[in-house]
C-alpha cells in the first residue's frame, strides 16, 4: 500500500519550550497505528500536525505524497477525519449536527445523505434509539462521541485521526467506539489512534510510542528516528 | 436658532460649582472610601483639560486651517486606538494595525458624510462641525470596538474546540468563526442601538442639552441629536465590521489553524 501520511524529520516546539523533535513516521494506507505515551509527550500534537491544526517548525508532513503546505486546508481536512477527545456538538437536532459539514463551501458539491442513511449509521453505532430530530446537546457524552464519529465518516475520509476518543466515555460506549474503529480498519480505512489506556485493537496494528518529544516504534515499513518496532 | 442668548458662567460661579464635588468628597470622608485624592485629581484634570481644550479649539476655529483640523482629528483617533488597546486584554494577536485602519476609515467616512453632506458645512472640514462631530464618533465607536474585540477573542478562546471541530470538517476560517464573529459584532452594536431606545424618554442627550443651554431652538437641537444618534450607530457598525474582519484573519494562520494561544 502507498504511504498516506508521512512525517519527514518534523520538529515542533510548544509555547513552553519542549515539543516534538525530528519525527520520522510513514503510515501506509489501511494501517492501524496505535500511538501511546505519557501525558504531555506530544501524542496529540502528532495528530494536530497531520490535520494542519499546528504547523511544524521544521521538516515536512505529506499527505499522499504531497506536502500539506501545498494543499488547500479545507480540501485536505475533508479527506482526513479528526475525532477530538471531547465530543463537540452544536445546538440543534441530531440531523442538523450530522449534516453540518454539508453547509461548508468545500462540501457543497456533495449530496447530503438521506434520513435512511443517517439512521443506518445511528443503528451501526448502537444509537438506534436516538431519533434524528432529538436534541443533540441532550445526548450522553458517549452518544455524542459516536455522533461525532458518524459526522466525520459521512465525508468518507481516507484517514481517520482519533485523539483519545474513548477517554471520557463509559465502558459500554468505549467498547462500541473501539469495535467500530476496528471494523472501519477492516474495511480499509487508515486509522491513527492516540490512546492513553491499555487498549489493544483486535486487528493487526502498529504500536508507536511518543516519549520526550521523540517517536519510537513501528514496523519495517516505517522510518523512525529510533527504531524499536512492535508489530502486533 | 433662538438668537444664541445664554447666561455666561463667570469664574466665581465656576468656583461655586466646586461645592458640588465637595458633596462627593464629604461622602468619601464619612464612609472612609479613600476617594478624596482621586476626586481632587479628577477635579483638577477636568478643569485643566477642558480649559486647555477650550483655548485650543478657539485657536483652531480662528485659524480655520484644514491641515490643523486634520491634525487634531488624527490625534483624537490615535488616542481612541490607544484607549481601545488598553481595554482589550489579548496578547497573542496583534490587533493594533487593524484597529487603526478601522478607526481611520469609519470615523473619517461617517464624519465626512455628516458634516459635508447632511449638515452641509462649507467647507466640509469646518472646525466647529468637524471636530466635535469627529470627537463624538470616536468616543462612541471606541467603546463598541473595545467590546467587540474583547468578545471576539474570548469567544474564540472559549470555543476553540468548536472552531477546530468545524475546521476539521472542511470549514474555512470564516465558516468556523461565523458565530463568534456575529456575537462580537452584535455585542459592539447593541449599546448604541439601546441608547436610541431610551433617548428623549430616559435622558436628554448631552449634545442637545448643550445646544439648548447655548440658546438654540429645541427643535433644531433635536434634529442635530437625531443625526448624532444615527451617525453613532453607523460608525459603531462600520468600525466593528472592519476591525473584526481584519482581526479574524489574523487569528488564523495560513493553514487556517487557530493561532490564539491560551
Amino acid at each position: 500500500m502507498e504511504t498516506i501520511i508521512d512525517f519527514d524529520t518534523v520538529s515542533y516546539t510548544w509555547p513552553g519550550g519542549k515539543g516534538l523533535q525530528d519525527v520520522r513516521l510513514a503510515v501506509s494506507g489501511g494501517d492501524f497505528v496505535l500511538v501511546s505515551g505519557p501525558s504531555g509527550s506530544g501524542k496529540s500534537t502528532l495528530l494536530r500536525l497531520a490535520a494542519r491544526l499546528e504547523e511544524p517548525d521544521s521538516g515536512t508532513v505529506r499527505f499522499a505524497g504531497v506536502p500539506l503546505a501545498d494543499l488547500d486546508p479545507p480540501k485536505l481536512r475533508r479527506r482526513i477525519g479528526y475525532i477530538q477527545q471531547t465530543p463537540v456538538v452544536m445546538e440543534g437536532s441530531v440531523r442538523e449536527n450530522l449534516l453540518l459539514p454539508y453547509s461548508f463551501a468545500v462540501n457543497r458539491e456533495e449530496v447530503p445523505p438521506s434520513d435512511t442513511v443517517l439512521q443506518d449509521w445511528l443503528n451501526r453505532v448502537a444509537l438506534a434509539r436516538v431519533g434524528l430530530d432529538d436534541v443533540a446537546a441532550a445526548l450522553s457524552v458517549g452518544q455524542k462521541q459516536r455522533l461525532c464519529i458518524i459526522r466525520s465518516l459521512l465525508l468518507r475520509p481516507e484517514l481517520l485521526l482519533m485523539d483519545e476518543p474513548t477517554s471520557a466515555l463509559d465502558r459500554e460506549s468505549r467498547h462500541i467506539v473501539e469495535q467500530l474503529t476496528e471494523e472501519l480498519n477492516r474495511e480499509g480505512m487508515t486509522i491513527i489512534l492516540v490512546s492513553h489506556s491499555d487498549y489493544r485493537p483486535q486487528v493487526a496494528h502498529v504500536c508507536v510510542t511518543v516519549k520526550d518529544g521523540r517517536v519510537a516504534g513501528g514496523d519495517g515499513r516505517m522510518a523512525m528516528n529510533d527504531a524499536s518496532a512492535e508489530v502486533v | 436658532m433662538m438668537g444664541g442668548a445664554y447666561i455666561q458662567i463667570s469664574l466665581w460661579q465656576l468656583a461655586i460649582a466646586l461645592v458640588l464635588v465637595g458633596v462627593a468628597g464629604a461622602a468619601s470622608v464619612l464612609y472612609e472610601l479613600r476617594l478624596q485624592k482621586d476626586l481632587a485629581i479628577g477635579t483638577f484634570r477636568t478643569f485643566a483639560q477642558l480649559f486647555a481644550m477650550g483655548y485650543l479649539l478657539k485657536i483652531i476655529f480662528n485659524l480655520h486651517s484644514m491641515l490643523l483640523v486634520m491634525g487634531v482629528y488624527m490625534v483624537m483617533t490615535w488616542f481612541s486606538v490607544r484607549i481601545i488597546k488598553g481595554r482589550v486584554k489579548e496578547k497573542s494577536i496583534d490587533y493594533y494595525a487593524p484597529t487603526m485602519v478601522s478607526v481611520m476609515v469609519s470615523y473619517t467616512l461617517v464624519t465626512f458624510i455628516v458634516t459635508g453632506i447632511i449638515i452641509g458645512a462649507k467647507p466640509w472640514w469646518t472646525p466647529q462641525y468637524f471636530i466635535p462631530i469627529g470627537g463624538m464618533v470616536a468616543g462612541n465607536s471606541m467603546n463598541a470596538l473595545a467590546i467587540g474585540l474583547e468578545r471576539f477573542f474570548s469567544e474564540l478562546r472559549n470555543r476553540k474546540d468548536q472552531v477546530e471541530m468545524m475546521l476539521c470538517l472542511g470549514a474555512d476560517f470564516r465558516e468556523a468563526s461565523k458565530e463568534m464573529f456575529r456575537n462580537a459584532l452584535k455585542a459592539g452594536m447593541i449599546p448604541s442601538i439601546n441608547s436610541m431606545m431610551g433617548v428623549g424618554i430616559v435622558s436628554i442627550p448631552g449634545m442637545m442639552t448643550g445646544q439648548i443651554l447655548a440658546g438654540a431652538d429645541p427643535a433644531d437641537a433635536v434634529r442635530y441629536q437625531i443625526v448624532v444618534m444615527l451617525m453613532i450607530v453607523a460608525a459603531t457598525a462600520l468600525s466593528s465590521l472592519i476591525v473584526l474582519h481584519l482581526v479574524r484573519r489574523r487569528c488564523f494562520g495560513p493553514a487556517m489553524n487557530l493561532l490564539l494561544k491560551n
